[in-house]
């Protein structure tokens, strides 16, 4: 009997194309819903999903984690509608998981090293899974260190310097294709984070920004921040026309620049070059598009090609960034095996054995008529009294650590009895008893 | 002595300054690059001296025939060239423009022994024609460059391959417009030059025929004329842009070519 297990099952863009990520991208009005009916199965006790353009990941807390990691996989290729998963699907568990959270809160398991985005975005996937109340006491304490870890090394390390994102790449493309973007128009599809994001940029390169977004209202602020104009998407055309550079980056689950609307613009701008980034996933625009002469299309992919030189400078900053991350998950480590049944139990048995048997042997040497025999009648009796002191506190303590309050209970127990001291129980003969009495059920 | 000498030694510091230019494209070390320029720039001061002194030995025009009409357009190529990277970061584009700057001061000392032009095309057209075919020549031989240049940037970003290369050469865009400048220059320098030619030939007593030479020259007018007019009417630019000035330039060495021959037979 242990706690619940920390575990991750998921793909990245360092496992998984585009095709498959965008298929599983989850549109945040629905998270809610697929969190619960996660934790519905049974098998979970626990999770958070984490749902952005580079990776989908499952992070969960289960007693059975083996149990649990079926019921993600299965949940995982049902929304994918592919039976073919398994192959991009990575797993950690324990303090890999633990590990693997911080570094991606971190940013050092982005596409762009040390890009500020996806700190912003585990926090909205944490705070999803609190609202729907599926968010528990051992993912709550390891995204809140999540959290710390990213500040840490954002501000202790140089990995974010000069602050580049997928956004920033993509301006470092059109830049590479146009030379000074100074007076060229851009055109932002979509007005959300990626869009204003790259809008800082561009307008610092003295670019001219056209927002088109759905809903006006939104272009029109984030156009007003950056001396942009606003359109809606009933000007795409006209505008596609007219732009040197497009970076889309819409929620919508279909192209929003199809290829037929593209055959008409690529006529109208006579096949004037033209450099189109699509960072939304699931893809805005059709990847024929990028068939066009002098049409030029990049998506999130193929943008890390791009960003390899910046991640060669950071590399250095990743390295000690990566160190404040082990300390941290050894420290979450051992909050967490404080956790854990078992060893408590064992350190209480020992902690109550090592006391009578020394008040034992204090006494012994004065009973003159004490034999060999009786000696062990006694040490029984020790024994015996042990168990019966310890029964009805073990057994509150292993029904205590199924509910949901099973760490506190555990932590309290360890701290009552100084149970941390840091003489380890399991390496003494008794303990090694007790041990086994654990294990046969003999409490 | 000294014209065979500067003559070897241009050649010589040309074709080590291509290589390392080479180098730099391939691998990137800035150093390569510096160095590179450095010896084009030598190679040229090695040009100029054997430019004057062969006027000086031989009392050759520098546009007295086509061998000096190489001579001079080989060695303005290399100064455009330089002048260019004053104001642009073109280093790359060395790798290209070296190697044509090269052939065409190697096809200026392929033959020595050239017979002067005869009296009659001694006329005061004479200058102008040669004149501006060189300065057009000079033109087009930059543009073929930056056309190279083009072609290859284009299929490294259709490949998405952004490694060294891509980063070192100029800006796509860049290499599109600054292809179209260098070719709007020099289509009306070969449009006088052609007409100049005729006029000349026809002095010659030459019978207004279609030669070869005049042929490849027509042709290498028509892709020049098509690389400026169907951009503007039908937007043909980039790719298709770089391929045309590339076949004109080729043409325009294959009339420069037949000169050579031509002088040789004389």
């Amino acid at each position: 009997m242990s706690a619940r297990e920390i575990f991750v099952v998921g793909l990245s863009h360092r496992t998984a194309p585009l095709e498959i990520r965008e298929r599983l991208a989850i549109p945040a009005e629905q998270l809610t819903e697929d969190l619960r009916a996660l934790v519905a199965t049974g098998s979970v006790d626990e999770t958070v999903v984490i749902s952005t353009c580079n990776r989908v990941e499952v992070y969960a807390a289960a007693t059975d984690p083996v149990l649990g990691s079926r019921a993600a996989r299965q949940w995982l290729a049902q929304r994918a509608k592919s039976s073919d998963l398994d192959a991009h699907l990575y797993e950690r568990s324990g303090g890999d998981a633990v590990s693997h959270v911080f570094r991606v809160a971190s940013s050092l398991d982005s596409m762009v090293l040390g890009e500020p985005q996806i700190l912003g975005q585990v926090k909205d996937a944490f705070t999803a899974a609190e609202g729907a109340g599926t968010a528990g006491a051992m993912l709550s304490r390891c995204f809140q260190k999540a959290f710390t870890v990213a500040k840490r090394v954002r501000s202790e390390t140089g990995i974010a310097a000069g602050s580049v994102s997928v956004s920033n790449i993509a301006c470092e493309l059109a830049a590479k294709v146009f030379g000074k973007l100074e007076g060229r128009r851009v055109l932002l599809v979509g007005a959300g984070e990626m869009a204003e994001a790259a809008a800082k940029v561009l307008r610092n390169d003295g670019a001219r920004l056209v927002v088109l977004n759905r809903s006006l209202e939104r272009a029109q602020t984030l156009a007003a921040a950056y001396e942009g104009e606003a359109r809606t998407f009933e000007d795409l055309a006209a505008e596609l026309t007219l732009a040197d550079v497009v970076i889309s980056s819409t929620a919508s689950p279909r192209f929003v620049i199809t290829h037929e609307v593209m055959q008409t613009v690529v006529k109208a701008r006579r096949h004037r070059l033209m450099l189109l980034v699509d960072i939304a996933v699931p893809r805005d625009i059709d990847p024929r598009v990028g068939d066009f002469e002098n049409v030029f299309l990049y998506d999130v992919d193929q943008l890390e090609s791009v960003s390899r030189g910046a991640v060669d400078a950071r590399r250095k900053e990743a390295e000690s960034a990566e160190r404040i991350v082990q300390g941290e998950v050894l420290e979450f480590e051992s909050w967490r095996k404080s956790l854990e049944l078992t060893p408590t139990i064992v350190a209480l048995r020992t902690r109550f054995r090592e006391v009578v048997m020394a008040e034992l042997e204090r006494t012994a040497p004065r009973l003159r008529s004490l034999s060999d025999e009786d000696r062990k009648s006694l040490e029984k009796m020790g024994d015996a009294m042990v168990n019966k002191l310890l029964h009805q506190p073990l057994t509150e303590l292993k029904k205590g650590v199924e509910a949901d309050h099973g760490g506190q209970l555990l932590h309290a127990v360890r701290r009552l009895f100084d149970l941390d001291r840091g003489d380890a129980p399991a390496a003494t003969p008794p303990a090694k008893n007790a041990a086994t009495a654990v294990a046969k059920g003999e409490l | 002595m000294i014209v065979t000498l500067t003559f070897l030694a241009a050649a010589a510091l040309y074709s080590i300054a291509g290589a390392l230019y080479l180098v730099f494209a391939v691998r990137g070390a800035e150093d390569l690059g510096r160095w590179a320029t450095r010896l084009l720039g030598a190679a040229v001061v090695a040009h100029i001296v054997f430019l004057g002194a062969d006027y000086a030995v031989g009392g050759n025009l520098p546009t007295a025939d086509i061998r000096q009409m190489l001579a001079t357009t080989s060695a303005l190529i290399a100064i455009g060239y330089l002048l260019a990277l004053r104001r642009y970061r073109l280093a790359v584009l060395g790798a290209f423009i070296t190697p044509v700057t090269l052939l065409l001061f190697l096809g200026a000392g392929f033959q020595r022994n050239v017979a002067a032009v005869p009296e009659p095309v001694r006329s005061a057209l004479l200058p102008v024609h040669v004149g501006v075919n060189i300065l057009g020549v000079v033109a087009f031989a930059l543009a073929f460059a930056v056309a190279l240049a083009y072609l290859i940037q284009e299929s490294l970003l259709r490949k998405k391959q952004l490694g060294g290369l891509f980063q070192r050469l100029p800006p796509l865009d860049v290499l599109d417009s600054l292809g179209f400048q260098l070719v709007t220059i020099g289509f009306p320098l070969l449009t006088v030059g052609i007409i100049t030619g005729a006029v000349v030939a026809a002095r010659l007593g030459e019978h207004p025929s279609f030669n070869v030479s005049r042929l490849t020259a027509m042709l290498a007018w028509l892709f020049f004329a098509g690389v400026l007019f169907l951009r503007v009417l039908a937007g043909w630019r980039g790719r298709r842009a770089a391929i045309g000035t590339m076949l004109g330039f080729a043409c325009a060495v294959v009339v420069l070519v037949g000169y050579v021959l031509r002088a040789e037979a004389l």
